[in-house]
């Protein structure tokens, strides 16, 4: 695919991106396409787009167990695990293997991994939204953490920027609260849904709308320029998608990347310290170890993107000491590692939907509604907690699996199993965490892996605010099922959800105006080594509610531009 | 030593040529339950697999379409409880064939045997108020993962159930007999459900 390796003896490059997960694919499509020769190194095994989705194509019966998570896997991939499915046949051989990658929990942390080509570009679900003005001027107002170096007008034309790249499917709903952009052709509703939203919209004047997802409903030029093709409606995109509909790294920015012919790729190789010049004080390469044969070597380049997903990120810079950086790059302000934010979720209600019993649906939608945020909105005023939180889910008719929980058996029942159940509908809150020194991460003194790097030390967990926020996204779910006149509500606040499992991890760099209180200046730069670029969720001062990998995009492909112009002015 | 540390230092002594689900395997021997019930790796014997392919077939029986035994549901049931559960509903999935077994299930007939199977399902519901009941206790206990082994399993007639549902409704035969399977669908639509129509899977 994109090996063209041309690693010469010198291993100098222009720029280098550590990860080739959604930031670094990004990174690295950007800084090619302005003309840098870039390395990309990946820590994982190579998967090839499309080639390598062994499971893409199975059938149900072709697969032992059938969607359930064998007990091996679920040991020996303890931490995706918690998320539930993550660890079966069809997506298990993807993630990464906690017991060969083990990390410490000093408090609990859900830590999911996926180190291999694309990081966990190849298993989001998808859902892409634009953070709102507020979003960026909430911690100035409120006092909390430090105030976002940039605004909502800064990041605009990058989101459109991104949007376009990725091909975002949506409809332009014309809400305050979540600014619209540039958007292929929204999926439907369904029936039951349809009247959701009518009655939300009659009873609560809350809006409902269709997510906006990052599958090619209606390809432009330049996806399929691509090789990207139409979505065929399977909703098994975590598997990898063999029409390069849905977007992932593998199958948008590193193609991209690719055509310029100047992007070398190097996979299997762990990058363990960013190498500091001592004279200019400025970085020069990196100190890499190949993981399965341990050589230790050394790579170049005028700039540096840290694209290893937000904790990995932050070990990385917390293990590049120097002379100058005796705590670890870039962290005079000792704040790499503390402000851990994720987004809480496990959290919502169930209803069944009575009607509609001639409804069904050809095809599997890859979405799910979205109940953009309400509380402390507009005149709403929270008296227990800051911020607020997201819906996602709809509706979808139920099938033979209800039958487990139900009387009977014999072919009458058999015969039951066949037909479509009663419509159930559901929604799950995703909510703001908030920035708090406390919740950090570090490395362990002594204990270290088997590439002989220090091991991470989680010690984060939700506060009072998100606690009390979670009761809320319980009741006022209820609440809008019960307004809707549905029935057979049910509450759920699963109680073993920590910090991690929303797998938005964040925040673990942040950027800042003040180099005392943060890391990262409104470039993305590092304020104390400015040609060291952070531009993964590291980088995110507060963490909104909505889904950040676009935000994360977005912030990636403008600090690219940046950087270029910069290089070329001869400032780095 | 405590136990993990004997048991690593008989697979030093063994040639350390033990992987580590087999280092697992061995450490659960070792558990006090699994004692009971006599068995490593879980597995039925003739009679224990008849029961189950029997109970299976009366769940989703051959009519005009294929049932359980042909859809190869029993052997599915199986090597599920084996390689997806943990020991609590190994146990009572045994507990529950047993219980068949000395009700002398194969040797009755069809009206008799599914008499059996309606008193085991009206008992199965107070079964599963306990077993939600002790779920919900378990909550963000310290100590979940051991009380996890310690806990009563899911009832036998609900691992029955939902086992043989999924085993057949997963299958090849069970699947295109059922519905119409459209792998690749290639659109989103609504549609109204027509009389008899055969719904879709993918
Ligand atoms: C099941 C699931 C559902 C999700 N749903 C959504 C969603 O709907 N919407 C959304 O916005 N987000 C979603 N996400 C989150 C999204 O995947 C992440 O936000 C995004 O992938 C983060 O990008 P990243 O580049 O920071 O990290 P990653 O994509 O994880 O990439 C990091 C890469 O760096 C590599 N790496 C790590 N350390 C090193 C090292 N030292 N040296 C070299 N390489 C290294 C890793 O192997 C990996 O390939 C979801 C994630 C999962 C798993
Ligand atoms: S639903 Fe669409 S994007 Fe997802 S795997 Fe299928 S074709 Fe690909």
């Amino acid at each position: 695919m994109n090996l063209n390796l041309v690693v010469d003896k010198t291993h100098r490059f222009d720029a280098i991106v550590v990860g080739s997960g959604m930031t670094g694919g990004m990174a690295a499509k950007e800084l090619t396409e302005k003309g840098l020769n870039v390395l990309m190194i990946e820590r994982g095994r190579e998967v090839k787009h499309i080639e390598d989705y062994d499971t893409a194509l199975k059938a149900p019966w072709e697969f032992a167990h059938r969607g359930k998570v064998p007990v091996h896997s679920a040991e020996e991939l303890w931490a995706n695990n918690r998320f539930g499915t993550l660890a079966n046949e069809e997506t298990g051989p993807f993630f990464t293997n906690d017991k060969q990658n083990p990390y410490i929990e000093k408090r609990p942390f859900d830590w999911i991994r996926a180190y291999h080509t694309g990081g966990k570009s190849m298993h989001w679900g998808r859902q892409s939204y634009r953070w709102n003005r507020q979003d960026f001027e909430a911690n100035a107002k409120e006092g909390l953490g430090v105030d976002w170096p940039i605004r909502y007008e800064d990041l605009a034309p990058w989101y459109t920027h991104a949007e376009k790249f990725v091909g975002i499917n949506g409809h332009k709903d014309n809400l305050e609260v979540l600014p619209d952009g540039f958007f292929l052709p929204a999926m439907p509703m369904y029936s039951p849904e349809r009247h959701f939203t009518e009655m939300m919209k009659k009873k609560l004047n809350r809006p409902i709308i269709i997510g906006r997802t990052a599958n090619l409903t209606k390809p432009q030029p330049w996806h399929t320029a691509l090789g990207r093709a139409t979505c065929q409606y399977r909703n098994k995109c975590a598997r990898g998608c063999p029409y390069g509909a849905v977007y992932s790294s593998l199958s948008g920015a590193i193609p991209a990347a690719t055509k310029t012919k100047r992007l070398s790729m190097l996979h299997d190789t762990i990058v363990t310290e960013v190498l500091v010049d001592e004279k200019s004080q400025k970085a020069k390469g990196v100190r890499v170890i190949n993981q399965n044969t341990m050589e230790v070597s050394e790579y170049f380049a005028s700039i540096l993107f840290l694209n290893a997903g937000s904790m990995n990120t932050a070990a990385l810079l917390l293990n590049s000491k120097s002379s100058r950086f005796q705590n670890g790059l870039g962290n005079d302000s000792d704040q790499v590692g503390r402000n851990i934010m994720d987004h809480h979720l496990g959290v919502g209600a169930n209803a069944t939907v009575e009607g509609f019993e001639d409804d069904i649906v050809f095809g599997q939608r890859p979405n799910a509604l979205y109940i953009p945020r309400f509380r402390n909105w507009g005149a709403d005023k929270q008296p227990n907690y800051l911020r607020g939180f997201g819906y996602q889910g709809g509706a979808s008719r139920s099938d033979w699996k209800r039958g487990a929980g139900m009387d009977g058996f014999g072919a009458n029942f058999k015969k039951e199993m066949t037909q479509p159940g009663t419509w159930n509908i559901g929604f799950g809150g995703f909510g703001e965490v908030l920035p708090n020194p406390n919740n950090r991460m570090y490395l362990d003194p002594e204990k270290k892996d088997k590439w002989g790097i220090p091991m991470i030390v989680f010690d984060a967990a939700f506060g009072e605010n998100e606690i009390a926020m979670r009761k809320d996204i319980a009741s006022s779910a209820a609440e809008m099922l019960e307004a809707a006149g549905f029935k057979n509500i049910t509450t759920y606040n699963r109680p073993e959800v920590h910090l991690g499992l929303g797998i938005h991890e964040m925040g673990t760099a942040r950027m800042g105006k003040d180099p005392k209180t943060s890391v990262l200046n409104k470039h993305n730069q590092l304020h104390a080594c400015k040609n060291v670029f952070v531009t993964d969720g590291a980088a995110m001062a507060s963490s909104s509610c909505v889904n950040p990998s676009l935000t994360y995009m977005a912030l990636t492909a403008r600090a690219a531009d940046f950087a270029v112009t910069e290089l070329k002015k001869k400032n780095l | 030593m405590n136990r993990r540390e004997a048991i690593s230092h008989v697979a030093i002594l063994m040639g350390g040529a033990f992987s580590a689900p087999t280092l697992l395997a061995m450490e659960h021997r070792d558990n006090t339950a699994f004692t009971k019930s006599g068995s490593v790796s879980f597995q039925l014997n003739d009679t224990q697999r008849q029961i189950v392919a029997e109970v299976a077939e009366m769940i989703i029986p051959k009519t005009d379409t294929a049932g359980a035994k042909e859809a190869d549901v029993p052997a599915f049931i199986e090597l599920m409880l084996k390689d997806c559960y943990r020991q609590p509903e190994q146990l009572s999935f045994l507990e529950g064939v047993q219980q068949l077994q000395t009700a002398g299930f194969l040797t009755e007939n069809e009206a008799r045997r599914s008499e059996i199977l309606h008193k085991i399902e009206n008992e199965t519901k107070e079964l599963m108020k306990a077993y939600n009941v002790q779920q919900s206790k378990m909550g963000d206990n310290e100590d979940r993962e051991l009380m996890k082994t310690q806990v009563k399993g899911l009832p036998f007639w609900r691992l029955m159930k939902e086992l043989t549902l999924l085993g057949y409704f997963t299958s090849e035969v069970g699947i295109k007999g059922s519905f119409e399977y459209v792998p690749i669908p290639g659109k989103l639509e609504e549609v109204k459900l027509k009389p008899n129509q055969k719904i879709y899977a993918y």
